[in-house]
């Protein structure tokens, strides 16, 4: 009874529940995959696609800069050009990039099968996709957005922004918007409901919590820039007079609007990251996290303050100093949850015996990295101070710091940890120690010179200067750096692409990993688990020398999707639910919103049409199949089937 | 399933008699309803709050010129979409007891009521004495009808397709999930109509100044 060979049992059965859960392969069948694991993936790599169009897109501002006077770009394309780097870096990576390990990772960390709404999950993907293509379109029709990654109005206006580049951008903004509002909901209602059983919220891994996190704060902040662009594109299109002052509009609104969104932006950004770097500080020191009910306290905390503080992006705009002051003490603030996590993780690496691989070097240079971008935040939290550095590199140098540090580090360090869950391959351990090497040093040789370019009064978003400025060789110094930067995140890629065929074979927990998505093979196989585990720690694999032997959920059929629901505060499990198969709806869905939105651009009653289309391809999605009764036909039935 | 399974330690948990049914909080989807909700709420406060910063950056509201909005109708629409909360909870409550003939008919009297308030809106929108681009208070105006105007048109046509599910059998009192969600969404549509009303239609009186 001991033996294992009753958890595979009866490879009949365990062929059934494969391909009961397999995606079908075929390139028009690729439209209808639902499962989590490959939307997840599928964002992660289209997010890096956008990373690194962005990232060419910095290279070739940074070639502009190289000296005074240069004539590569004129100032149009520039501004197109930063624009479109700062949005496809904020909209089109960094925030798809953690969503996407979210979706790959939370539900094999909490032990389930698939995400709640797996069509809805299918269908944020298509919106993405859509929204990002379309995007990328205008830039080559050379009629791209180049008002900067926040738009501000009057610049924003029709009046000062004529051609189709700003319809673009406010239509795409709403439209991507679609796409992380669903996948928070989706994240939210699996991490929730879907927990394997004994999973209480305190046995959650850190990671999960990160992503639960993240997905309450998308709910609460983007639907503000979502408002506010609609009022931008409405401002445009029927001359609505929202920021428009002479018709009684107020352009600050704008800017209210945004940065509600736009600071809470960059922790959506951030507090995953938090949680890539808890999971891999305790799998490389093989001890349990230190402080774990600290570092979930402190992110929730964060989580509540970021909404508290955007006006700190507005100290220049002439509201009142007494609200002012508010916003720089709630600044200061925030620096109590991250200094307790700094703390915590300090104390968990202390006196330990860290291995250095690859995921590790890159959260040893997270803390180097966003050390320094946090300290010249504290710089920049204060009133005086911005009024001085306002607008110029100084704040490029600290928003790449804080980005870079706090976004790109955790993330590349999350690729190196899980890509051998989701390819079966390790990712190879030089070219991971160069790349990390060369982005190491690359990103402090670019931005680093860039404090002393802003104190010398180098204002932020020129397309050049004068020789005279004085300028020209710090600028050519952080060009030339900007290519080792480059060459950097080039060799991660490379190792990707390369170790995805040559990389050696992983196992199913190569690093000795302590949580549940390290119980099944490397990459899960077409279910997930063969048995949803039972756990009854917060390390079930450290606690279990097996993992073939953790405790397990009996009785779910092989010949349907079906997992289970567990309660919400101490995952006791409550019913079984059955889930969707492959279906082409959301495709399609999406092609008529994209439409909607698309159209309204050019024609806006095209708005109405693709509202009628959508409305179509719900009730197509949504109807249900004939017998209706599905749920009820006796579990008995198929009893043999298990 | 073999039965050398059930009998070994490790399968601690038997999902074979869990219920495959979810009326309520149980179901996923009731969750991510409420989770729609949440994000519609966000967008409703953003306008809200928009409406009255706007307000006070302005000397004048309603704008010189402009008339002080009439309450009539406005106040009828309010009253039909309460009282259409009031017929979709009634046809939960029938569907519960299995009625499946009164479930159908209050929920079609549920639609019925949002097609008059729909008629009543568009009219309306032919009233308005002013245009949306001529000052921020007419594009508030505007904006913010349509906003809710589109929220009524998508809660009763996904409440047709209900009643039109219903008629067809395909509710009983085990299956019922999707009624209760689309009733969640019935109320919160229904129910975000007093925030506007209050602003659109209160607020412009209490601040109105004859003549300026
Ligand atoms: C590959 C390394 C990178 C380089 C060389 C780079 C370079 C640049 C340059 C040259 C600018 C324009 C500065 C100006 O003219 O004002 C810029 C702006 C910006 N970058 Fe990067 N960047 C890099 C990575 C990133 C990353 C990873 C992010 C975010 C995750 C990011 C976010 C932004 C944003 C938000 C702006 C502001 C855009 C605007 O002003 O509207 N960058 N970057
Ligand atoms: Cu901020």
């Amino acid at each position: 009874m001991q033996s294992t060979a009753t958890y595979d049992h009866d490879p009949a059965s365990t062929q059934l529940l494969s391909r009961t859960w397999e995606s079908p392969p075929g390139v028009l069948n690729w439209f209808t995959h639902v499962n989590h694991r490959q939307i997840g993936y599928r964002f992660v790599v289209t997010s890096l696609v956008f990373f690194a169009l962005a990232g060419v897109l910095a290279l070739i501002m940074r070639l502009q800069l190289i000296s005074p006077e240069n004539t590569l770009l004129g100032p149009d394309l520039y501004n197109q050009l930063f624009t479109m780097h700062g949005t496809t870096m904020m909209f089109f990576f960094a925030v798809p990039a953690m969503e996407g390990l979210g979706i790959y990772l939370a539900p094999l960390m909490i032990g389930t099968r698939d995400m709640s709404f797996p069509r809805l999950n299918a269908f944020g993907y298509y919106v993405y996709l859509i929204a990002g293509i379309a995007l990328y379109t205008s830039l080559f029709l050379g009629m791209a957005p180049a008002a900067g990654w926040f738009s501000y109005v009057p610049l924003a206006n029709i009046a000062f922004s004529e051609g189709r580049g700003m319809d673009f951008w406010t239509t795409m903004i709403t439209f991507i918007e679609i796409s992380a509002l669903a996948a928070a909901v989706e994240l939210i209602v699996t991490i929730l409901k879907q927990r394997a059983p004994g999973m209480t919220l305190s046995r959650m891994p850190l990671f999960v919590w990160a992503i639960l996190v993240m997905s309450f704060m998308i709910v609460f902040a983007m639907p503000t820039v979502m408002a506010g662009s609609v009022l931008l594109a409405l401002d445009r299109a029927f001359f609505t007079q929202f920021f428009v002052a002479a018709g009684g509009g107020d352009p600050l609104l704008w800017q209210h609007l945004f940065w509600f969104f736009g600071h809470p932006e960059v922790y959506i950004i951030m507090v995953p990251a938090l949680g890539i770097i808890s999971s891999i500080i305790a799998t490389f020191t093989q001890r349990p996290i230190f402080g774990y009910t600290a570092l979930v306290l402190s992110l929730v905390a964060t989580g509540f303050v970021s909404f508290g503080l955007w006006v700190h992006h507005m100290f220049t705009t002439g509201l009142p100093h007494l609200g002012l002051s508010f916003f720089t003490a709630a600044s200061a603030m925030i620096a109590i949850p991250t200094g307790v996590q700094v703390f915590c993780w300090i104390a968990s690496l202390w006196g330990a015996r860290i291995r250095f691989a690859t995921p590790m070097l890159f959260i040893l240079g997270f803390f180097a990295i966003f050390v320094i971008g946090g300290l010249t935040g504290v710089m920049v939290a204060s009133i005086p101070f911005d009024s001085q550095v306002h607008d110029s590199y100084f704040v490029v140098a600290h928003l790449h710091y804080v980005l870079i540090g706090g976004a790109v580090f955790p993330f590349f360090a999350g690729l190196y940890y899980w890509y051998p869950k989701m390819t079966g391959r390790l990712m190879s351990e030089r070219l991971g120690r160069w790349s990390f090497a060369l982005i190491f040093i690359g990103t402090n040789l670019t931005f680093f010179p860039m404090h002393q370019l802003g104190f010398e009064g180098m204002p932020r978003r020129v397309y050049t200067y004068l020789a005279d400025m004085g300028w020209q060789d710090l600028n050519f110094a952080i060009t030339l750096a900007a290519f080792v930067l480059g060459t950097g995140f080039l060799l991660t890629l490379i190792n990707a692409v390369i170790s995805r065929s040559r990389g050696d074979l992983a196992g199913s927990n190569p690093w000795q990993a302590e949580t549940l998505e390290w119980a099944t093979t490397s990459p899960p196989q077409n279910y997930n688990f063969r048995h949803l585990p039972v756990v009854s720690s917060r390390t079930p694999l450290w606690d279990q020398s097996d993992a073939d032997r953790l405790e397990c959920v009996a009785g779910l059929r092989a010949d349907r999707r079906e997992l289970l629901v567990t309660t919400l505060l101490e995952a006791r499990a409550q019913s079984v639910l059955i889930m969707p198969n492959p279906s082409i709806w959301p495709f399609l869905l999406s092609l008529a919103v994209g439409f909607g939105f698309l159209g309204f651009m050019f024609e806006p009653w095209l708005f109405v049409v693709g509202f009628a289309l959508s409305f179509f391809m719900i009730v197509g999605w949504l109807w249900p199949k004939k017998p209706w009764l599905d749920g009820e036909q006796s579990y008995d039935q198929s009893h043999d089937q298990c | 399933m073999s039965t050398t399974e059930l009998n070994d330690s490790r399968f601690s948990i038997d999902a074979t008699d869990l219920s495959r049914f979810h009326s309520g909080t149980d179901a996923p989807i009731w969750w991510g309803i409420v989770g729609l909700v949440l994000i519609e709420m966000s967008v409703v406060a953003a306008f809200v709050i928009s409406y009255f910063y706007l307000l006070m950056s302005n000397p004048q509201w309603p704008p010189a010129d402009y008339p002080v909005p009439e309450l009539m109708l406005p106040t009828v629409s309010l009253v039909l979409l309460l009282i259409s909360c009031v017929t979709m909870y009634m046809a939960g409550r029938t569907l519960n007891k299995g009625q499946v003939t009164a479930f159908v008919l209050y929920t079609v009297a549920s639609v019925a009521l949002a097609c008059v308030v729909l008629v009543i809106r568009w009219q309306q929108f032919q009233d308005f004495e002013f245009s949306l681009d001529q000052h921020v208070y007419g594009s508030l105006v505007w904006t913010i009808s349509g906003f809710h105007f589109l929220h009524v048109v998508s809660a009763a046509i996904g409440t047709a397709v209900v009643a039109i599910l219903g008629m067809m059998g395909f509710f009983s009192s085990t299956q019922r999930i999707g009624v209760v969600v689309d009733t969640l969404y019935w109320n919160f549509v229904a129910l975000a109509w007093i925030p506007f009303y209050l602003i659109l239609y209160w607020v412009p009186r209490l601040t109105y100044t004859a003549g300026g």
